[in-house]
């Protein structure tokens, strides 16, 4: 598959501080890429870099094969950015916000896909709103909108779904569907890991400036685990015996409880085995499959651990399943 | 031929700032209106004629100027300051538009507020004390340069500046100090020598000065003075806001 945007040792600093990079990525035609990470990690200096609100201190981006910044006028006739923090002018109109980025970018906005646009973002009704009487999710939904006016080849959505309802993030999710199968490719960034899960082709993961993992997304969560097998102890223990580390398990909930990922149930006979011959019977046993949420807290701990150091930094990080959001 | 990019960041920012003519275009008139009873009248029937003019019409040209100064100054810092603040000013730094459609965009429209708020005051003005206009032309075409280039010293300021404060610092201690001093209210003739030169470093004073010439065909320092001050002024305002859009600085980290 054609590359769409390709990222070339990417770095930006802020004054002294390193933000990222430097990065290597490449988009593909047509997928839809979920960028991943904790706050901070550099997920929106990376797609400002692409989209022109920043410049890199070092690397170059193409889009379509052109340079971001020699040649910023193509590059961003390709590019729709859905910003993260919601902007809005309170002067003018959901219609009029949308007419004048359409005209930014060189497009008389026809009636028709004014129309199209308004109902799929649910603002039809909006559509001679003031900007400043929309709710938060309004507001965000016409970010959406304005990132869309001139059909861009490849759209960034940099947290899309903060502070949309459930059933409206529903439908985004199906619109972000048809948008890729009309042949727009899609980046975005989130924080609510199974939105990630159930839209993303491939998934990055960054932190502290750096892509820890790019994969698909079937081969990350298979590479991962597919299933997740955790024991709750009848009270929390220090340290696991040896027996236990061996076969890949953990401990988490503060030693409450002994978490091992495995693709087949043998590994899980031996672990209840063993846990059983040290004497750890389990109060409760669950098993679940893996989510990108394990695999994102799993992937992060063994990120911050020193090298050789993986198993012990993952229990220190308290494990698949501990953290909520990332 | 103008691209539709351009025309659309124009017709926005002038439909931005006549959303609110109360602001815009409405209280600049009340001050004019001031200005003129206060000054006018008052004083002015006790002041004499200067150079052959009653003072109520001396002062016009540099009330207009003053006018066309702080309103195209203001319009292009404040709509970029508040599209920084807003976050909005994304909308333009994501689009195709060229710097030089920016810029275009940003200095048409403010300086089309100043041109208008100095043809409202220039009405007002006529209205109290008699239309005179001398060279039209070159009042228009002088009044337009001046507006362009602090049009481009807003833009610059509402660049750099990361408060309002900032953005008011220019108006408060450079623009209407100088315009104040720079003639608006007396000939130079009138001045003590010392404070005279002092006037002729101003350079507000070539633009009150020039204007007037273009108004009412008076003059106190030769009436190319003005134009050519002026028309060197806006290229550098311009280039350097031009410049100043394209390296990023600030506005794209
Ligand atoms: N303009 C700036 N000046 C200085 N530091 C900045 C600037 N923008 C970002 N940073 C720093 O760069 C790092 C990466 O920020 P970035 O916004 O890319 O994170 P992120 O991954 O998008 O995080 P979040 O999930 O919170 O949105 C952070 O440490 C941030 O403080
Ligand atoms: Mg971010």
């Amino acid at each position: 598959m054609a590359s769409v945007v390709e990222i070339h040792r990417v770095s930006k600093t802020f004054g002294t501080f390193a933000a990222l990079g430097p990065v290597d990525l490449e988009i593909r035609a047509g997928e839809i890429f979920a960028l991943l990470g904790p706050n901070g990690a550099g997920k929106t200096t990376l797609i400002s870099i692409v989209a022109g609100l920043l410049r890199a201190t070092t690397g170059t981006v193409r889009v379509l094969g052109k340079d971001v910044v020699r040649d910023y006028r193509d590059t961003r006739r390709a590019i729709g950015l859905v910003p993260q923090e919601i902007n809005f002018d309170p002067f003018f109109s959901v219609e009029e916000a949308l007419r004048f980025q359409a005209g930014y970018f060189g497009v008389r906005l026809a009636e028709e896909r004014l129309l199209e646009l308004l109902t799929a973002l649910d603002l039809l009704d909006k559509r001679h709103t003031g900007s400043r009487a929309l709710s938060g999710g309004m507001k965000r939904r016409l970010l959406i909108g304005k990132a869309l006016v001139h059909e861009p080849k490849v759209l960034f959505l940099d947290e899309p779904t903060a502070g949309v309802d459930v059933e409206l993030r529903r439908s985004l999710w199906s619109y972000v569907r048809t948008l890729r199968d009309r042949g727009t490719t899609i980046v975005l960034t989130t924080h609510y890991l199974e939105e990630a899960e159930e839209l993303a082709d491939r998934i990055g993961v960054i932190d502290r400036g750096r892509l820890l993992v790019v994969e698909e997304k079937e081969a990350l969560l298979r590479r991962h685990g597919a299933k997740l097998l955790r024991l709750v102890l009848s009270g929390p223990v220090a340290a696991l015996p040896p027996e236990l580390v061996r076969l890949g398990a953990r401990l988490d909930e503060g030693g409450g409880a002994i978490v091992v990922e495995a693709t087949g149930d043998a590994t899980f006979g031996a672990v209840l085995a063993a846990a059983a011959a040290a004497g750890l019977p389990p109060k409760d046993v669950e098993t679940r499959r893996t989510t990108l949420e394990d695999v994102f807290v799993q992937l992060l701990a063994e990120g911050h651990a020193p090298a050789g150091a993986g198993a012990a930094a993952r229990a220190a990080a308290g494990g698949p399943g501990a953290g909520g959001r990332p | 031929m103008i691209s539709l990019g351009l025309r659309t960041l124009l017709s926005k920012e002038v439909r931005r700032f006549l959303r609110v003519p109360g602001q815009t275009l409405l209280s600049p008139l009340v001050t004019t209106t001031l200005y003129f009873v206060v000054f006018g009248y008052s004083l002015g029937a006790r002041l004499r004629e200067i150079e052959g003019i009653p003072y109520a019409k001396f002062i016009v040209p540099g009330l207009v100027t003053l006018g066309v100064v702080t309103n195209s100054y203001l319009n292009s810092a404040s709509s970029l300051f508040v599209m920084k603040l807003q976050g909005t000013v994304v909308d333009l730094l994501v689009s195709p538009l060229s710097y030089g459609e920016i810029l275009a965009g940003f200095l048409g429209a403010a300086a089309l507020r100043g041109l208008l708020v100095g043809s409202i005051m220039w009405l007002v003005a006529g209205a109290f004390g008699g239309f005179t206009l001398a060279h039209p032309l070159l009042a228009v075409a002088l009044l337009a340069l001046v507006a362009v280039a602090f049009a481009a010293l807003g833009l610059m300021t509402a660049i750099w500046a990361s408060s309002f404060e900032q953005v008011n610092f220019f108006p408060t201690f450079f623009i209407t100090p100088l315009t104040f001093l720079g003639g608006v209210f007396y000939s130079i003739s009138m001045l003590p020598p010392a404070l005279r030169r002092l006037t002729l470093l101003n350079p507000v004073f070539y633009m009150v000065d020039g204007v007037r010439f273009g108004l009412l065909g008076i003059s106190d320092a030769s009436p190319w003075a003005g134009p050519t001050l002026v028309a060197g002024l806006a290229a550098i305002a311009v280039g350097s806001a031009y410049a100043m859009l394209r390296s990023g600085y600030r506005l794209r980290g």
